[in-house]
């Protein structure tokens, strides 16, 4: 009873914040955006979750779409996790992965800010220029350019220098040879690059918004370059090192299109070079027999585990700002 | 303790903003020197080139007889004050006066006792377990400062610490601190564009104006006799009046035509005045050097009408409208005066200078300048 | 002390170490470019780093924009066609982009509603979901109003751009708040005072005090579209340069050097922008963070 009533209240505040808002002036100014991500973000999320209980395969949606079984494609993920062994070795990739990319990412955007900022303006900016070219890269040049790289034969970069330097006979096909480090190494390097720029950025303006006094000071009180990375830019930027730590774990567990091609030209293992999300994905459109219900269903689990850092993301944010000291802190 | 000597130091920004310009400036032995100017004329400018923040375009500075001019600012044991203070607001004020000290990686035990020494003679031992946005400004400003002092600095360099205070803090601040330079016999260079700030405190003052020193000397020196108009100008408060005027040699006597009316220039001048050949001067003369009479046949004395009167309690700003000119006068209380009325003023012939208006500098200046190119 | 980051009188010797430091890693990143691009103009890739192997010609690009994928044989595929495609899909979703985040944007900077907080969280939120659990669910709807053969190909450019569009709305409406925000209030008021609606007002007055900022978006919406791989290769009916490069790099017909040019092609907008936008760029990386 209470919880109907409850309920009333609930679904009648929602309803006259409802109206509210469409009576205002913003909901003008939102609606195409609102649009948007309600038809290309919110529905389909919820699609999937409704595909996941559904046995679509290959995309035949007028003979599997209407039927529903239950938690039958959860059952298969799960047994397929415990014993196929490619789905282990996706489920081991994905945490190598972002375990290895996130300390990459992060690390290397505050090795690389830090190292701007000790540099002159010059060297700084052409320093950021060239480790921003990998996020604005098309991705099929970018991967191709890997590709290329790591190839295993003796045109690829890597054996080429490996084989001139007289440190190997003949080329090593490292996605492919060297499992599971090999390909694990191909994918955190080659997304890592793509990520650090992020935390680069964003510690690099962080750096800017210190009072210069305080490196200046330290300076004056002879402080060496690492002395004042450790004793005061660290410090003062503590915060964002956890900010980025957490926007960059989302990122990477939801992340994929710069793995697609890794895997699909072959440079890197199918299992040990493929994480949870690229999963999905080639489950639902890759393989030969697709089978959209038991990528919805492995696509949910995923979507639990990425909301749940997505809201400790938020509450960060927000702690962020409300700490926010009188003076002086950025 | 050191002798601290610019030799021609300039220092032009990129893109060509000039900071300070072919400036030479000794502070002695413990003396406590004011740089004082406008905002922008190149003070910060100065001090940071001692500290060895800025690089000198071109010249030396030496400490004593070590040229320091290329040395990093940690290799010149200065202390220094920033504006802001620049605590670091990640350390507790304990922190923030051991940072030097730990950089120095002395003992624990030494940094400890040193921290407490200067915090006690700061009166800031009590306070050393807060964090810096927890103090009050004045506060901040006694752990800045405690913090310069802990490194036991041969020069102290101070950048205006007082301007973030309030009016009254401001002014008792002053007296502890010039109290506490003298108890330590440290060199200090104190940045300030508060005249009264650098006339109460320092033992001399340099006056910068667009990046040159225009006068150094007591603070007796530049407010009694100044370079230029400038320093007049920028010096006391209300500053000093300024009147142009005509020289009208005599033979037997020199006048100066202000207007209708003409008073008799100082006789020490008349000399130069011919020496100089000069045509046109201006008449300078402190608010508080001049006064107001009702009636008055000397021959220094100036007709006016009075335009405003600014009772500051203890006496009135009297502002007098001459030929056209406005200018301040301080006087007692005793005489009662109305608007418009017509008055005399007269300054105190020995205190009027006499200025060049081609170059704003005083003409006995001038004169020993010129002596000085004759050789 | 204006524009000072450091003090003017310090040792180079640790600078020059970093210096050499990240130069040492930033290596690999420049090899990689510079190889591909070299190889483009090279009968022969050069990828293996053996200067013999570069022979300068321009066959690769006369054979690139002639269609021709192989040396000898007959397969033809009209680039400009697959480069208009490519076009086409960055165009559509720069406008897209560039109106509905500067729409939002300002509402989000200027306006006070119902659910204001809301709306900021969903924004921050959508960076959650995985894109391959949406790609499914979009695919779903996209097969749902797939319309009779004749229009597939409009729908399918239709449908790419407004779904890839909807990825990029957090990010340039948090670009577009971070500009709106700098504006000063005043001059808003004025015109509401003077009896402007918003829309009028976000229209005639705040638009044009944003050029840059529109600027920084539409490059970012251009960029997003142009660089695409998954939504083009998913939806579209007809291939773009990522298509053609995903198809070429290990088929055994193709001829390398020339899908290096093609590469070498795709890149030159981000290329372009690098040489002339670098502040945009900045910008866009600066302010695209804020949020
Ligand atoms: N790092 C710098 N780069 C370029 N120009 C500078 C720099 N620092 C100072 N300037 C310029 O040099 C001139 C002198 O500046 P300075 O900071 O010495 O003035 P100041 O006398 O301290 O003024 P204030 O009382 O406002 O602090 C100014 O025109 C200023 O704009
Ligand atoms: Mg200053």
């Amino acid at each position: 009873m209470v919880g109907i009533k409850l309920n009333k209240i609930f679904f009648h505040r929602l309803f006259n914040n409802l109206v509210e808002f469409f009576r205002s002036d913003a909901s003008r100014f939102l609606f195409p955006a609102l649009f948007l991500v309600l038809v290309f973000y919110i529905i389909p999320v919820i699609i999937s979750v409704y595909l996941s209980f559904t046995p679509l395969k290959n995309w035949n949606i007028d003979r599997y779409a209407g039927e529903i079984i239950g938690f039958e494609n959860y059952y298969k993920f799960f047994y397929m996790l415990t014993h196929d062994p490619s789905v282990k070795a996706v489920f081991l990739t994905t945490i190598v992965f972002v375990a290895l990319t996130l300390t990459v990412n992060v690390l290397g955007g505050l090795g690389l800010a830090i190292a701007t900022y000790f540099m002159s303006e010059k060297a700084a900016g052409g320093t950021q220029l060239i480790w921003l070219l990998p996020r604005m890269t098309p991705i099929a040049v970018y991967s191709m350019i890997w590709y290329y790289f790591f190839h295993p034969s003796s045109i690829g970069t890597l054996n080429s220098i490996l084989l001139h330097l007289g440190l190997i006979d003949k080329p090593i096909d490292f996605g492919q040879g060297i499992i599971p480090w090999g390909a694990w190494a191909i994918i955190v390097f080659v997304n890592g690059l793509v990520g650090v720029s992020y935390g680069m950025i964003v510690f690099t303006s962080a750096i800017s918004n210190i009072p210069k006094e305080l490196v200046i000071a330290a300076r004056v009180d002879g402080a060496s370059n690492w002395e004042i990375t450790r004793r005061i830019l660290i410090p003062l930027l503590k915060w964002h090192i956890i900010y980025v730590t957490t926007w960059q774990l989302l990122s990477l567990i939801t992340t994929y299109d710069h793995l697609f091609l890794l895997v699909k030209w072959g440079l890197v293992n199918r299992d040990y070079g493929t994480t949870w999300s690229l999963y999905i994905y080639n489950t639902a459109f890759q393989l030969g027999e697709t089978d959209q219900g038991l990528a919805a269903a492995a696509g949910v689990i995923l979507v639990l585990v990425s909301s749940g850092l997505g809201l400790l993301t938020l509450k960060l944010m927000g702690f962020e700002k409300m700490i926010k000291p009188p003076r002086g802190d950025i | 303790m050191v002798v601290v000597r610019l030799d021609r130091v300039t220092k032009i920004f990129k893109g060509g903003v000039v900071g300070v310009k072919d400036i030479s400036l000794t502070i002695k032995h413990g003396e406590f020197m004011a740089l004082l100017g406008p905002s922008g004329s190149g003070k910060s400018t100065t001090l940071y080139l001692i500290a060895g923040i800025y690089k000198p375009t071109s010249g030396r500075i030496y400490f004593d007889d070590r040229d320091v001019t290329n040395l990093p600012p940690k290799d010149r044991n200065v202390g220094l004050v920033f504006q802001n203070w620049a605590l670091y607001p990640h350390m507790k004020v304990y922190e923030n006066i051991a940072f030097p000290l730990r950089l120095k990686k002395l003992p624990e035990e030494e940094i400890k006792r040193r921290v407490l020494d200067v915090a006690r003679m700061l009166q800031i031992d009590k306070l050393l377990d807060r964090y810096p946005w927890q103090l009050s400004g004045g506060q901040q400003q006694r752990v800045a400062i405690a913090r310069a002092l802990v490194k036991e600095p041969d020069v102290l360099l101070l950048d205006e610490p007082l301007s973030n205070l309030d009016a009254i803090l401001r002014i008792s601040v002053r007296a502890e601190l010039k109290r506490l330079q003298k108890k330590l016999g440290i060199t200090t260079i104190y940045v300030t564009h508060d005249q009264a700030e650098a006339l109460a405190m320092a033992d001399r003052i340099a006056l910068i104006n667009e990046g040159r020193i225009v006068q150094v000397g007591t603070p007796e020196e530049v407010y009694n006799r100044p370079a230029t108009v400038f320093v007049g100008g920028f010096l006391g408060n209300p500053p000093m009046n300024f009147l142009e005027a005509e020289v009208e040699d005599l033979d037997k006597e020199i006048f100066l035509v202000i207007g209708k009316y003409r008073i008799r220039a100082p006789e020490r001048y008349w000399s130069i005045i011919r020496r100089l050949k000069t045509k046109r001067v201006i008449i300078g003369f402190r608010p508080e050097d001049t006064s107001i009479k009702p009636e008055s046949l000397d021959t220094i004395c100036l007709p006016g009408r009075v335009y405003g009167i600014e009772p500051l309690g203890r006496e009135n700003i009297v502002v007098i409208e001459i030929g056209g000119e406005l200018v301040k006068i301080i006087s007692g209380r005793r005489i009662s005066l109305t608007l418009d009325q017509m008055v005399w003023i007269c300054p105190v012939m020995e205190k009027i200078i006499l200025f060049d208006p081609a170059t704003g500098k005083a003409l006995d200046r001038l004169v020993v300048e010129e002596k000085i190119r004759a050789i | 002390m204006p524009g000072m980051r450091d003090v003017e009188i310090r040792s180079r010797s640790t600078e020059l170490l970093i210096m050499c430091i990240v130069f040492m890693l930033s290596l690999p990143v420049i090899t990689g470019y510079a190889l591909i691009i070299l190889s483009s103009f090279s009968r022969d890739m050069v990828t293996n780093l053996d200067p013999s192997a570069f022979k300068p010609t321009l066959t690769n690009w006369i054979l690139l924009f002639h269609g021709r994928t192989a040396l000898f044989a007959g397969i033809r595929v009209n680039i400009w066609g697959i480069v208009f495609n490519t076009l086409i899909v960055a165009l559509g979703i720069s406008l897209l982009v560039t109106i509905t985040g500067a729409l939002t944007g300002y509402a989000i900077s200027r306006m006070n509603f119902h659910g204001r907080k809301h709306i900021m969280a969903l924004l921050i939120l959508l960076h959650a979901f995985p894109g391959s659990v949406l790609v499914v669910g979009v695919a779903f709807i996209y097969r749902l109003f797939m319309p009779s053969y004749t229009y597939v190909v409009y729908y399918s450019f239709f449908f790419v751009i407004l779904a890839r569009a909807a990825i990029e709305i957090p990010m340039a409406t948090w670009l577009m708040k971070g500009f709106f925000d700098m504006i000063p209030w005043e001059i808003e008021w004025s015109a509401i005072v003077d009896g402007a609606s918003r829309i009028r007002v976000w229209w005639k007055i705040l638009l044009p005090l944003i050029k840059p900022g529109l600027a920084a978006v539409m490059l970012f919406g251009f960029l997003a579209g142009w660089m695409d791989l998954i939504y083009v290769r998913t939806f579209l009916a007809e291939p773009t340069l990522a298509v053609f490069i995903e198809y070429n790099v290990h088929a055994e017909y193709a001829y390398l050097p020339l899908v290096a040019a093609a590469g070498t092609l795709y890149l030159l907008p981000t290329i372009l922008f690098f040489l002339f936008a670098q502040k945009l760029i900045f910008t866009i990386s600066v302010s695209g963070i804020k949020g």
